[in-house]
């Protein structure tokens, strides 16, 4: 059996940087990735997303065709597994073997891109715009790239990490909300600390600043918070990644570790009426001292906030210090909890504020999840 | 680790609604597949699918309303089989309402009829955004695929924790086995977990047409699906869903629940290799294979049966012999090796949960299912692989295989219940 879980390894693709020390920076400095997006948002609630402007694979892959298989939301999984591969000095097959080496990830909504949908409605419709299915078979998919169909299956971008990063152990794919990305990571802790394996790479990621996925958040009500109280959240884009190991294997190979998770906790909820009593719940298992340092799941959605509120106060919690990342980086969804953890993680590993950090990862799914990290 | 019984099913497939009509179908060697009516396919390169025909939506939505008007198609299906395993397993209000929810799923279902509208448009992208967000609030472009957990939980609760589990083919069996582990851990007394997936729609059926998997015999659909055989061109894409209640022996025994099988081991592994292929070496199904044996603290010997991915590819059925005789050594040659997609097709996400069913079935009827159309062996598939039809089966475990596109791996191995 496992003697613990520490974290050795955070890998960011954020709008606000690609490592957590950044990232904490920045979010210290009062600093927002929120712009319009890049298409015109008229119809939607949200005017706001936040992008990660300068983003090239291809800079960190420089030889691999693969890339052009892969939607913008693995590219970035691929890029932040990699990150969190080299912060945690793990050689595959040198320090642990590729099959002992389990791979939990998370992904979104990120739905199809928008030329690829284009030219496939192109060529299936008819001239009065109804749908032509002999056009659909007959000339629209001989149009599209055969590969489209590894762009839009939902548990590609973490095959494609596995592809990269030669990594062949236990595995499982969520998705497509916040709390999925809690349980992505919650997989990874369990694997290690059953014994199943000394290590594990979790994390999510998604990419919601399209035009696409704002439609279906607008139709799904992400945005209602905006249309209530012009407020609301960020959708963004991104990709976040954590390298889990037994704490005396990490100690062993002598990693620097970021933090122990202590524990972590996932429940279910319907519904905002029950949100703030299961959260208050899980945190109240946890058994939390009554000042913690909080990496809050809450941003600017005001029904989220307040649940959130509610919850510390019926466990009993006065935070000492509370963070949302989100209201600086936007909603990575998918990759929000991962990014969460890392950033939890290295607050720990700051030594900056009281101990232990609570990392709350729930949002508008319906998976509510905890996490406590603890300074090693 | 606790250990795990299987007090329930249900099931919805393209040879029966209701596990006996799949049971019967499956041990009678009946196959599944015809013509596509779901929609006109007539323009398609592949005009065939396993439908699930005699399904009645109007008793879903009856029992959910919340649904009615929904147009994905796997929603529906993975309601009406988690509906039949649960009130098979009779579980209370209260065993439900903390209990876990592993489901397994594909693809978000997108309704490119919707979109075509607006094909003309100068800016394609701002007309659909107009349109869709303000005339056709009713009509969602995508149903998330936690859709399903989320309209279980209004019923029954299930605040134990409700996972969305979307790893392609292996998904099912992955769900069923994240359940078997999150029970062994203490983390719940009791799981309802399955898959559902229904591919069968434009988008589906075109996106697997351009992967080159799908046979196009379309003349003769009830024998395209040819697992293991030598002229086999391809698999048939299914639909469906599956679900199983998996208790604690602690917790079925007190409320004196009827018990199926007991789920005795669970491993998952990655090829790494391609997205589009298997690794030819089989690498990691075998690691699939031997970690759920060492899960189950079994050794080779000890597996009775194989309920084999048996997908009808070219490259798959090749892959997956060889795996299972390096995983299982001479025991391979020993004992029946089954393909439930000969008569199903392949229902994508649900088949590891559909075939997670017919594995315990095989244990409780004491029957081993046939694998159809297998009338000349490839020489390079040379396992028994139950060929003349459905046969006694006195073994006490069934080891079942799931292979994903992108290499995803995973094996389940139900065990006879002792006691």
């Amino acid at each position: 059996m496992a003697t613990g879980v520490v974290i050795t390894g955070i890998g960011l693709v954020t709008p606000l940087g690609r490592s957590a020390g950044e990232v904490l920076d920045r979010i210290g400095r009062g600093q927002s990735a929120a712009s319009p997006p890049p298409f015109e948002a008229e119809a939607f609630d949200c005017p706001l997303c936040a992008r990660v402007d300068d983003f090239d694979a291809q800079s960190y892959f420089p030889e691999n065709k693969t890339l052009r298989l892969m939607n913008r939301d693995a590219q970035m999984a691929a890029v932040a597994a990699r990150l969190a591969m080299q912060d945690a000095a793990i050689t595959v097959d040198r320090t642990y073997p590729a099959d002992s080496i389990a791979l939990y990830g998370s992904t979104g909504l990120a739905g199809m891109p928008i030329d690829d949908l284009v030219r496939l409605i192109r060529y299936t419709a008819a001239p009065d715009g109804s749908m032509d299915l002999g056009r659909f078979g007959q000339v629209a998919l001989k149009r599209v790239r055969p590969v489209l169909s590894f762009k839009i299956l939902a548990n590609m971008p973490i095959c494609f990490v596995s592809i990269f990063e030669n990594l062949r152990g236990p595995n499982a794919v969520y998705t497509p909300w916040e709390g999925q990305g809690a349980q992505a990571i919650a997989a990874g802790v369990r694997a290690v600390r059953r014994g199943d394996v000394p290590a594990a790479v979790v994390g999510g990621c998604d990419v919601r600043t399209r035009i696409l996925s704002f439609v279906s958040m607008q139709q799904l009500g992400v945005f209602e918070s905006w249309a209530r109280h012009a407020k609301g959240l960020v959708p963004a884009e991104g990709a976040a990644f954590l390298v889990l190991e037994d704490r005396q294997r990490a100690v062993d190979r002598r990693a620097r570790i970021y933090a122990t998770i202590r524990g972590c906790r996932i429940r279910s909820a319907n519904g905002n009426s029950t949100l703030s009593d299961t959260f208050s719940a899980l945190i109240t298992a946890l058994e939390l001292g009554p000042n913690p340092t909080v990496v809050a799941a809450g941003d600017q959605d005001v029904c989220i906030s307040e649940s959130e509120r509610q919850a510390f106060s019926t466990a009993g919690l006065r935070p000492q210090t509370v963070l949302y990342p989100k209201a600086h980086l936007g909603n990575l969804f998918a990759a929000s909890a991962a990014a969460q953890v890392g950033l939890a993680a290295a607050l720990a590993a700051r030594r900056e504020t009281a101990q232990p950090v609570l990392a709350d990862c729930f949002g508008f799914g319906t998976e509510q999840a905890a996490f406590v990290l603890e300074a090693v | 680790m606790s250990r795990i019984a299987i007090t329930g099913m249900g099931v919805v497939s393209p040879i029966g609604t209701g596990r006996e009509a799949f049971w019967s179908a499956l041990t009678a060697g009946r196959s599944g597949i015809g013509p596509i009516t779901l929609f006109d396919a007539s323009a398609f390169p592949v005009r065939i699918g396993g439908e699930v025909d005699d399904f009645d939506s109007a008793r879903v939505t009856a029992r959910f309303p919340q649904v009615d008007g929904l147009r994905d198609r796997k929603v529906l299906l993975a309601l009406a089989a988690a509906e039949e395993a649960i009130a098979d397993a009779e579980l209370s209000d209260a065993q439900l309402r903390d209990a876990v929810l592993c489901f397994g799923v594909g693809l978000e279902a997108f309704w490119l009829q919707d979109l075509t509208p607006y094909a003309g448009s100068d800016d394609v992208s701002r007309a659909i955004a107009r349109h869709m967000v303000r005339d056709q609030r009713d009509r969602m472009l995508q149903t998330p695929l936690d859709h399903t957990g989320r309209v279980l939980g209004e019923r029954y609760g299930l605040f134990g924790g409700r996972y969305t589990n979307c790893s392609a083919c292996a998904a099912g069996a992955q769900a069923i086995g994240e359940a078997w582990q999150l029970l062994g851990e203490g983390e719940a007394t009791v799981a309802l977990a399955g898959a559902a997936d229904s591919m069968l729609n434009p988008l589906g059926l075109g996106g697997f047409s351009l992967l080159r998997v799908l046979s196009d015999e379309n003349d003769q659909p009830q024998r395209a699906c040819r697992p293991f055989d030598v002229t086999r061109k391809g698999t048939v894409l299914g639909e469906g869903s599956a679900f199983v209640v998996l208790e604690t022996f602690e917790g079925a025994a007190a409320r004196g629940a009827s018990v199926y099988a007991e789920l005795l081991g669970y491993a998952s592994s990655l090829d790494a290799y391609r997205v589009s292929d298997p690794d030819p070496g089989g690498r990691g199904a075998v690691r699939s294979m031997t970690g759920a044996l060492q899960a189950a603290s079994l050794e080779a010997a000890d597996v009775d049966c194989v309920n084999a991915h048996g997908t009808g590819t070219p490259k798959n059925d090749v892959v997956e012999t060889e795996a299972i005789k390096e995983s299982l050594g001479g025991r391979a040659s020993q004992i029946p090796v089954h393909a439930v997609k000969s008569m199903t097709g392949h229902m994508i996400a649900a088949s590891g949960a559909a075939e997670a069913a017919a594995a315990v079935l095989t244990i409780a009827r004491r029957t081993v299912p046939p694998t159809i159309n297998l009338q000349k062996p490839d020489a390079r598939c040379d396992l028994d692989y139950v060929a003349e039809g459905a046969r006694e089966f006195d073994g006490r475990t069934v080891l079942s295989n799931s292979f994903g596109f992108g290499g995803q791996n995973a094996t389940l191995i139900f065990g006879r219940c002792q006691s």
